[in-house]
């Protein structure tokens, strides 16, 4: 057992875990953060995927010690000031989501593909979630809100530039 | 752990994180056939949970700095550390305009996510048939940096992979990086057929040295159980002008002379067809205009 600190959706948190532990079960069993899925446990579906220091990751596919020190984001991190990100706003406006199971996957994964990117071309969108599975085969409900998230995305890039620009 | 299934979860085992080759060495040293080192983590975790390996020691090597590094020098070579990402090699200029076959090779690994934490050389090691990243070095002529007690030594990626899952590495050594040659004018290629993201039925990398002579190596890989080259190819691309006839009449050699398996995910005789397939399309891209 090792003790380690990590920071999740912007809080501290202390705790132990074995060597042999996942990100995955350190998240939803140590933490309780329960958008994190637990479904394929081989990096196949993209459910459990987390944001670990600024990068996307399949977090069955990750030790928890290896996030020691570092910050996770899952899709309960992902809005401001108390709101919703523009893409889980335009999840709810669109029904993108059927059963829900992979919400928070396609969430987090679409949210930072957008702020990226706010306008991906179709292939682009492929490609990110290439990774991911949804069960239900909302895909074209998911590409809707997309296209409607994204002059958000584009809006709140625009003002990034400024503030940078402004320096 | 939330169900207990052997195949859920993780043997258990001690996590070491180096900083530096020696310590790894040593580490290896120390444990010897206990230990496994771990880059991304992406195979050998997948590997633990279905018990083909349960080391006692795993020894991750991202906090090595030395091993995070591409390094490319004009006329000489580009070197890849063993726990650079496919992410990060989907996103290098270099590799992008110098090493299309390798750079083509990296960026349709799995998937987006994935790339981000899986590295090349982790790919390659696993030498499992169907992975993308072999044929491609093969083609470019890489070279295998390993190091161990005994010091450093290089190995043709031609020899490195034996067969399935074996590789060229002893007993506490391990491999810290790859380095494939800059020899322009060079023209590369690949190209692969699959079903899904995970499993290659075939691919092939295509690389044409267009100076003074020609040179040309073709290799394939997933239709039999190590990457192979097909010298009938290479003599026609190398002899014969350069046109969709002669195209067409290296896909036929090939898909003819490259010896294929049957499994699960296709027959010989499909492997056959899609040898013609994507050789005919990495020949029309190595040598579009």
């Amino acid at each position: 057992m090792s003790k380690i600190v990590l920071k999740v959706n912007g809080q501290t948190r202390r705790l132990e875990t074995k060597d042999s532990e996942l990100l995955l079960d350190l998240l939803r069993d140590g933490l309780a953060v329960k958008s994190v899925k637990a479904a394929c446990w081989r990096g196949e579906c993209g459910l459990c995927t987390v944001l670990l220091n600024g990068h996307l990751v399949k977090s069955c596919l990750v030790l928890a010690v290896e996030a020691a020190g570092g910050e996770v984001t899952t899709a309960e991190g992902i809005g401001s000031d108390g709101e919703l990100a523009p893409i889980q706003k335009a999840f709810i406006e669109h029904g993108a989501a059927q059963c829900g199971f992979c919400t928070p996957a396609f969430a987090i994964t679409l949210h930072e593909l957008l702020r990226k990117n706010p306008a991906p071309a179709q292939w682009e969108l492929e490609e990110a979630v290439r990774g991911l599975i949804c069960r239900c085969g909302t895909y074209n409900q998911i590409r809707e809100a997309v296209a409607s998230a994204s002059s958000a995305y584009a809006g709140a890039e625009k003002s990034q530039n400024l503030v940078e620009g402004s320096r | 752990m939330s169900f207990g299934s052997p195949y859920l979860t993780l043997p258990e085992f001690e996590y070491h994180r180096p900083e530096t080759i020696d310590e790894v060495i040593e580490l290896l040293q120390k444990y010897g056939g206990d230990a496994a080192v771990m880059a991304g983590g992406v195979g050998l975790l997948a590997f633990m949970k279905e018990r083909l390996v349960s080391p006692a020691h795993v020894i991750d090597i991202k906090g090595v700095k030395q091993l995070r590094q591409t390094k490319y020098t004009a006329g000489e070579s580009i070197r890849i550390g063993a726990s650079v990402t496919l992410s990060e090699l989907a996103a290098n200029d270099v590799l992008r305009t110098k090493f299309p076959a390798l750079h083509n090779a990296a960026s349709w690994i799995a998937d987006s996510i994935i790339r981000e934490r899986a590295t090349l050389v982790g790919n390659m090691c696993e030498a499992i048939p169907w992975v993308d990243s072999p044929a491609a070095l093969i083609a470019l002529e890489a070279k295998v940096e390993i190091a161990g007690s005994q010091g450093t030594r290089s190995v043709n990626m031609d020899d490195f992979i034996r067969g399935p899952v074996e590789i060229d590495i002893n007993p506490g050594e391990f491999v810290t990086g790859v380095m494939v040659p800059d020899v322009p004018p060079r023209k590369s290629a690949f190209d692969k057929f699959n079903t899904g993201a995970e499993f290659s039925l075939a691919t092939v990398a295509v690389s044409v040295t267009t100076g003074k002579e020609r040179k040309a190596r073709i290799v394939y890989g997933a239709v039999s159980t190590k990457p192979v080259r097909c010298a009938e190819a290479e003599k026609i691309v190398v002899e014969e002008e350069a046109s969709r006839r002669t195209f067409r009449k290296a896909a036929e050699a090939a898909s003819e002379s490259v010896e294929c398996v049957s499994d699960v995910l296709a027959s010989a005789e499909y492997r056959r067809q899609l040898i013609h397939l994507i050789t005919m399309r990495a020949l029309e891209r190595v040598f579009e205009k």
